[in-house]
């Protein structure tokens, strides 16, 4: 299992859920991603984008100047 | 003398080494200024010009110019791919070279291009009418024969260039079937990684209803990971698996293979620039533009013009001591056609988000008068009305 860290920061819609895709592909089921991205459009694009890929959104946090969004890869086939 | 060098001579490297021949004529005259284009293509193709060629069957050959014809006076150019880009020592190499040739500023404009190994499987199975005029001439007599079956188009992978032209693609399609009768015989189907049918959701708003209206099937979060071109089938990321009869996805993207490693560019080889001065990094004399960039916006050709002019600006202010500084306000403006003489455009910048505007027919005539003037805007003739367009959001200074 490993952290990716995907600075999406400067970025509005669709930058930080292209970012989120580019990192998906490249990682495992178990791997967690971190997001961080000051589009507000990004905190639930991520939360559809998990529920439509089944892979988990573990949560968003309001850091001021931006949002950090985990996730954590589950949805890949084996 | 101050050399510069300019690498790629597509959209973003033809209209800053016109820009910079036309404000430093005299310069280079006098021998202060020189002025290279490197690039081994010695034809340019009208890009967006593919989708007519391929739906519409419009002859391939309209689409391209000698690269010859569409250079400034003053600035030459050299037919040779660069290899090698050496930003602090100044110099760069190009391929099968050894020859250092220095320069005291250089532009990167490589653009980017389709990165088939991503997906396996989709080069032999794909109708590419995304890539090149004369291949979607070729997809152009093939679709002719389509008289039934299903037809999957959208987005194959991340990132690709113009981000609309997917859509179109559905959209010219649904067109072409209609016309010749045989719509109710023809399913499309349409796949995209993102959430919405358009990323934007401004823009998703207005091509959403056109979808259901033209009964254009939607399939979102799909995720392409490979393709079986003997099952006809597709499997996504996560496992499922769609059928198809033709396969018409925009391939994801990638850029010049020299930039992976080069020590300026992310792991995936696009170039870290700053995405209001255009600087490489940390490097004020060397600057990146267009596709080939890592600025998350849409790799289109209103972005390589824009930050051309802004870079080709800050050079000519530097030469001639103006002490002037420009920015590039991150201004998109892609067309969108949504079919029958109808077009919407995608039009935003950094501070404005994407603004909604319904396809009308008069969007789809500024589409059209772009193509008109597009080889002329390239040398340079049209900045007067470009500026006029754009107002603020032209460049920043
Ligand atoms: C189907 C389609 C529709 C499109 N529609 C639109 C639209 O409606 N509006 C819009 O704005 N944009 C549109 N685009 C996108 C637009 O064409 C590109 O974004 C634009 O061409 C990018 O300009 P560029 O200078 O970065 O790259 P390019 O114009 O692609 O030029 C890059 C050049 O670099 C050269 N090169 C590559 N490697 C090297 C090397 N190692 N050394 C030297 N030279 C090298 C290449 O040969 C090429 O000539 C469309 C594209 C396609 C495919």
């Amino acid at each position: 299992m490993r952290t990716m860290n995907v600075d999406s920061r400067g970025t509005a819609c669709p930058g930080p859920i292209t970012d989120l895709i580019r990192a998906y592909k490249k990682a495992e089921n178990g791997d967690i991603i971190v997001l961080i991205a000051n589009d507000p459009g990004a905190v639930p694009d991520s939360k559809a984008w998990c529920e439509q890929t089944k892979n988990v959104f573990v949560g968003s946090k309001d850091m001021e100047d931006y949002f950090e969004i985990t996730i954590q890869v589950a949805g890949k086939r084996l | 003398m101050k050399k510069i060098a300019i690498i790629g001579n597509g959209v973003g490297g033809l209209i800053t080494s016109s820009k910079l021949a036309k404000d430093l004529a005299k310069e280079i005259k006098s021998g202060e200024v020189s002025i290279m284009l490197f690039d081994k293509k010695t034809e340019q193709e009208f890009q967006p010009g593919n989708l007519d060629v391929a739906f519409r069957g419009t002859d391939p050959s309209k689409m391209r110019r000698p690269v010859e014809k569409l250079v400034y006076d003053g600035v030459k150019i050299i037919h040779d791919n660069c290899e090698k880009v050496d930003l602090p020592n100044r110099y760069l190499k190009t391929e099968g070279n050894d020859e250092k040739i220095d320069f005291d500023y250089i532009i990167i404009s490589t653009g980017s291009s389709p990165d088939y190994d991503q997906i396996p499987g989709l080069r032999d199975a794909n109708m590419d009418f995304h890539t090149n005029a004369y291949t979607s001439s070729l997809i152009y007599q093939k679709i002719l024969k389509i008289k039934s079956g299903r037809i999957v188009v959208g987005i194959g992978g991340l990132p690709y260039k113009c981000p609309p032209s997917p859509n179109e693609s559905a959209f010219m399609l649904d067109e072409h079937f209609r016309k010749a009768g045989i719509r109710d015989k023809v399913e499309i189907t349409y796949i995209t990684p993102f959430t919405r049918i358009y990323s934007a959701d401004s823009i998703n708003e207005v091509i959403e209803p056109i979808y259901k209206a033209r009964s254009i099937e939607s399939i979102t979060a799909f995720n392409t990971d490979s393709v079986d071109a003997t099952k006809k089938e597709i499997t996504s990321l996560e496992g499922e698996t769609i059928k198809y009869d033709y396969l018409f996805l925009t391939p994801p993207h990638k850029p010049a293979d020299f930039l992976k490693n080069s020590g300026f560019s992310d792991e995936d080889g696009w170039v870290k620039t700053d995405k209001r001065n255009l600087h490489i990094t940390d490097y004020d004399y060397g600057f990146a533009i267009g596709d080939t960039t890592n600025i998350p916006i849409s790799k289109a050709g209103v972005e390589a013009h824009l930050e051309g002019i802004v870079v080709a600006n800050n050079i000519i202010s530097e030469i001639q001591g103006t002490g002037k500084r420009y920015k590039f306000t991150g201004r998109t403006q892609c067309s969108m056609e949504t079919g029958f003489h109808k077009a919407t455009f995608v039009v935003g910048t950094y501070d404005t988000p994407v603004q909604k505007i319904p396809p009308s027919t008069f969007n789809y005539m500024e589409k059209k008068v772009m193509e008109k003037i597009y080889w002329e805007s390239l040398h340079g003739q049209y900045e007067w009305l470009f500026k006029y367009h754009f107002k603020k959001d032209y460049f920043e200074d």
